[in-house]
């Protein structure tokens, strides 16, 4: 009966495994189509993480192309706007085969969970990783309390 | 247990060790007399983890991003994934010569073409 069970267990596996491929062809159908950025059809701005790390946030957004040249923050309070622009042209002399990188702008605001001290945000660009650290203000610091 | 088997065993049925999302990455393909140049995007992939392998006509990127997790996450809209994609590239690419470069989560791979491959122009001389 073992057997049986891990035979199950294996069709399962494969289950999953083809729902994996259909949540793709999805993805993968749309990408074969336009041709552009992904995130420049529907929503026009890249994507971002956002981890609260205690006495600080740090917002990674996702800018392939861009050197930091071509990017912009501005924060204020708890508000934060990032923008950018993104330039792709044919090198010199060359032939274009394919192009499926597009030339995009961006503007996005977001709303961070609480203020923070804008005069000690700092910001890295890697990779095509925008990486922003953002100190809390100090009323939004966590605080132990002792008991008295 | 004689009985038939639910799924027919199959030699060579890999069990997957691994399940980070896979992604197609974007490319722009261009070419001159010399060399053809491809863009591929891969955000967030470090040098190390991009793997490029041409062999026999194929050329296979594969680049793996992994991203560090600390903190409570407010909100994630990217993770970990693995960018792969493949390109049949002709017979006269110098393997040898082939170089890439990686610039704001870009990838630059020039595939140069040997030398009996490149366009030459025939003189034609007076009779």
């Amino acid at each position: 009966m073992i057997a049986r069970i891990s035979d199950l267990d294996r069709m399962f596996d494969a289950m999953g495994l083809l729902r994996g491929r259909l949540d793709n062809v999805f993805n993968e159908f749309d990408r074969s189509v336009t041709y552009g950025p992904h995130w420049s059809a529907a929503s026009n701005y890249p994507q971002t993480n956002l981890f609260d790390k205690g006495d600080h946030f740090e917002l990674a957004a996702k800018i392939p192309g861009m050197s930091k040249e071509d990017v912009e923050v501005k924060i204020q309070g708890n508000y934060l706007e990032i923008s950018g622009t993104r330039n792709v042209t044919a090198p010199e002399g060359y032939r274009v085969h394919r192009n499926e990188l597009g030339s995009a702008s961006f503007t996005r605001s977001l709303t961070l969970p609480a203020e923070v001290a804008s005069n000690k945000v700092s910001a890295t660009l890697k990779d095509g990783i925008l990486v922003l650290t953002m100190p809390k203000s100090e009323a939004a610091k966590p605080r132990q309390i002792s008991i008295k | 247990m004689d009985g038939k088997d639910v799924v027919k065993k199959e030699k060579g049925n890999v069990e997957s060790t691994r399940s980070i999302r896979q992604e197609i990455p974007l490319v722009d393909i261009y070419e001159n007399d010399d060399e053809i140049l491809l863009h591929a995007e891969m955000p967030g992939v470090k040098k190390d983890n991009i793997t490029i392998n041409i062999d026999n006509g194929n050329l296979t990127l594969s680049g793996v991003r992994s991203l560090a997790k600390e903190g409570a996450a407010e909100w994630e809209e990217f993770g970990d994934v693995e960018y792969q994609r493949a390109f049949s590239v002709p017979q006269t690419i110098d393997v040898d010569k082939v170089q890439a470069e990686l610039k704001d989560g870009i990838l630059a791979l020039h595939l140069p073409k040997s030398e009996a491959s490149k366009p030459r122009m025939v003189e034609i001389k007076a009779g």
